[in-house]
Parts: structure tokens; C-alpha cells; sequence
């Protein structure tokens, strides 16, 4: 039989993560299907992988979930490079030779960079009854459209609402900028880098990962716990962490 | 209401969620780390599919309506500062407006995906909506 034949193969290394060899400790992980993670080294760096039946299309729950277990295991031992969800080699060879090898340099100073650092996800958002109360009380348009279109029937698309919501959602970026920019300077002192992720809705302030050094993290939550009384009335915030640095694999 | 997985530690204000949800986990992974070259990976389906799905936003019109619906659920009366002819208005429409905001929160909540639906029932009712992918 001809090779090419078969174009999936019936096995493949699914990789979590890229971590320094020099940690030394085996690994007792299970990853996808509760297979065991093991190490595959390559010089000074080391891709954490286990062997995955390809026998179906992936990307499931049960999936994603021990990829994210996994994955912060290995933050929790030591930096780690997360690897991109779903990202699956054809053999333990394909994995030194087409992911650890071109790049070792670049992932030897990445985690370097990462050493002893955690990331955070900032989240703010608005009371949005408060902040679009505002909106409306502060902008004689908006006070206007709304008067005339809160009659129309529940799904109604009308000029007057889709100008309204265009106000509306101008009058927010404008708070947000302000607001995003107190917030920000609020925690700047006490996080290494920062990378804007994606947000959206009504409700939507601010959405930043934050990459922390260790022996700042206490430091920055009692900053963010001052800074969430003082506002909490306008604006919630919430911040997850510590996490495997997810938004600082490609930095530098 | 988008904070349903999220608890407050020691009383603060400062929410601090245990990330242990299927939602949490697609917000926080998905699309981040390291891209490994496609010519080198085995292609798989599935995933590319899932990552679309967990990053639709509705399209712009969608978005402003959106907004406008919000600013006509409000209820302006309890928080008080406005003229009288909105009073009268906000009383003779609240009932409305509160179909409208549970219109808007089920929207909210399919794109979120509830963090305990299984795949295929959270896959069914995306399909049917428009969808556009994020801008990153």
C-alpha cells in the first residue's frame, strides 16, 4: 500500500507547552484521554506532549479542560510557553525537529523572560445601569431617541435605535478610555507587562492580562481590592490568576 | 450577570473567580500560545471549528442594537435625575422593557456558553444566529 495513501495517521503528539529541561523532576501528568504527559527534551528546552488517538475530530470539553490542567501544572512548577489549544504533532521525531529545534533560541530567552512570573486577567465592567444612566442623563440626543423609540415592538429594527445604540456605544468608548486609563495607572507599578484581550458588550470596560512577578502578586491584589471599593458603585472588577502566562508566549 | 462563576473572597470587592468552568477555560486558552506552523501540524477540524464558534461577536448593526435595547431597559426611575415626562413613560412601559433585557441576557448567555452545557446543545443554538469573528 502506498504511504501517502492514509492522510491522517491514526496517532498523534499532542504538546501542551515548551518548558526548561533543567527542571529535572519527572513529570506525573495525565493529559487528552488521560494519557501520560511526558517530556520530550531538545537541548535546553523541553516540549511537555502526550499521545493522542486521532481516531475523531477533538476540540471537545473533556479536551480543552486537560489541556488547561496541564498547562498550569506546568506554570505551577515553572515557566512554561503555552503551546496554541489543538496544536498536534505527527510523531515524538516532528516534535524536536519542526517545533523545538528551529526555535530553541528564541524559546530558551522567552522563558528566561518568564522566569518567576504568573499572568492575571484583569477584567473591568460597568454597572451598566449606572454608566448608561449616565450616558442618557448626560447626552439630550440619546434622552431623545430613547423617548421615541421605547415603544416600538421588542425586536424592532428602526433608525432611531440603531442611531441610539451608535451614540450610545460612542459615548461608552469615550468613558472607557478615561476609566481604563485610572485603572491602569492604578496597577502599572506592580506588573511587568500587559497585552489588551478582546472584550465586548455593553457592559465591557476593560479586558487586560498582566504579567506579574511572584513577590508582586499580594501587592497587586490589595491595590486592585482598594481600587474596586473605591469604584465599585460604577464598575466591577475581577482578576483571575495566577495562570500560565497564555498572552506573552509570542512577546518579545 | 456575566459574573455567575465568580465568588467574592473575604467580603472585597474585588472579584477573584475559581476558574474551574468550561467558559472560563475557552476565554482564558483559546487562541493564545504558541502557533505552531500549519505545514508541519496534523490538520484537525475539529478545533478550527471550535475556536470560531467561541469567538463570534454579532455584527456591527447587531452590536448597536444591542446597545440601544440596554439603554431602553433601563429603568431611569430608581436611580433618579430625570424629567417627569420620562417617569410617566418608564411606568407605562416597564413591563416591555424587561422582555426586552431577558432578550438580551439569553443572547449574552449563548455567546458566553453556560459553563455546563455540553457541546452540542451550546453548538446548536449558535449555528442559527449571524456570526462574524473578532477582530483580535
Amino acid at each position: 500500500m502506498p504511504e501517502d495513501f492514509e492522510r491522517v495517521p491514526e496517532t498523534g503528539y499532542y504538546v501542551y507547552g515548551v518548558v526548561p529541561v533543567s527542571g529535572g523532576s519527572p513529570l506525573s501528568l495525565r493529559g487528552i484521554d488521560e494519557a501520560p504527559v511526558e517530556l520530550v527534551p531538545f537541548h535546553d528546552v523541553a516540549a511537555a506532549a502526550s499521545v493522542m488517538a486521532l481516531d475523531r475530530p477533538p476540540g471537545r470539553r473533556a479536551e480543552l479542560m486537560a489541556h488547561s490542567a496541564v498547562v498550569d501544572a506546568l506554570a505551577a512548577a515553572g515557566p512554561v510557553l503555552p503551546v496554541k489549544f489543538g496544536s498536534v504533532l505527527e510523531s515524538r521525531d516532528s516534535v524536536v525537529r519542526d517545533l523545538l529545534a528551529p526555535d530553541h533560541d528564541r524559546f530558551v530567552d522567552l522563558l528566561a523572560n518568564l522566569e518567576g512570573c504568573r499572568q492575571f486577567n484583569l477584567r473591568a465592567s460597568y454597572v451598566e445601569e449606572q454608566v448608561l444612566g449616565e450616558i442618557v442623563r448626560a447626552n439630550p440626543e440619546i434622552a431623545e431617541l430613547r423617548r421615541r423609540t421605547r415603544d416600538l415592538p421588542e425586536g424592532a429594527l428602526h433608525p432611531d435605535l440603531v442611531r441610539m445604540g451608535e451614540l450610545v456605544s460612542r459615548a461608552l468608548e469615550e468613558a472607557r478610555a478615561e476609566d481604563a486609563a485610572v485603572i491602569m495607572d492604578a496597577v502599572r507599578g506592580f506588573v511587568l507587562d500587559e497585552a489588551p484581550r478582546p472584550g465586548g458588550g455593553p457592559d465591557h470596560l476593560l479586558e487586560m492580562a498582566l504579567l506579574v512577578e511572584d513577590q508582586r502578586m499580594a501587592e497587586l491584589e490589595e491595590a486592585l481590592e482598594v481600587l474596586a471599593e473605591a469604584l465599585h458603585e460604577r464598575i466591577r472588577l475581577r482578576l483571575a490568576g495566577p495562570l500560565a502566562p497564555y498572552d506573552f508566549a509570542e512577546a518579545g | 450577570m456575566t459574573v455567575q462563576s465568580t465568588q467574592r473572597r473575604g467580603g472585597g470587592y474585588l472579584e477573584r473567580p475559581a476558574p474551574s468552568g468550561l467558559a472560563d477555560v475557552i476565554e482564558t486558552i483559546l487562541d493564545k500560545g504558541l502557533v505552531i506552523d500549519v505545514y508541519v501540524r496534523v490538520s484537525l477540524v475539529g478545533i478550527e471549528l471550535l475556536t470560531i464558534d467561541a469567538r463570534i461577536v454579532i455584527a456591527s448593526v447587531d452590536t448597536y442594537l444591542r446597545f440601544a435595547e440596554a439603554t431602553n431597559r433601563l429603568d431611569l426611575y430608581e436611580h433618579g435625575g430625570k424629567d417627569l415626562t420620562e417617569v410617566v413613560g418608564d411606568l407605562q412601559e416597564s413591563g416591555a422593557s424587561k422582555k426586552v433585557g431577558g432578550a438580551v441576557k439569553g443572547v449574552k448567555k449563548a455567546i458566553k456558553g453556560g459553563s455546563d452545557d455540553d457541546e452540542s446543545s451550546s453548538g446548536r443554538s449558535r449555528s442559527s444566529r449571524r456570526r462574524q469573528t473578532e477582530d483580535a
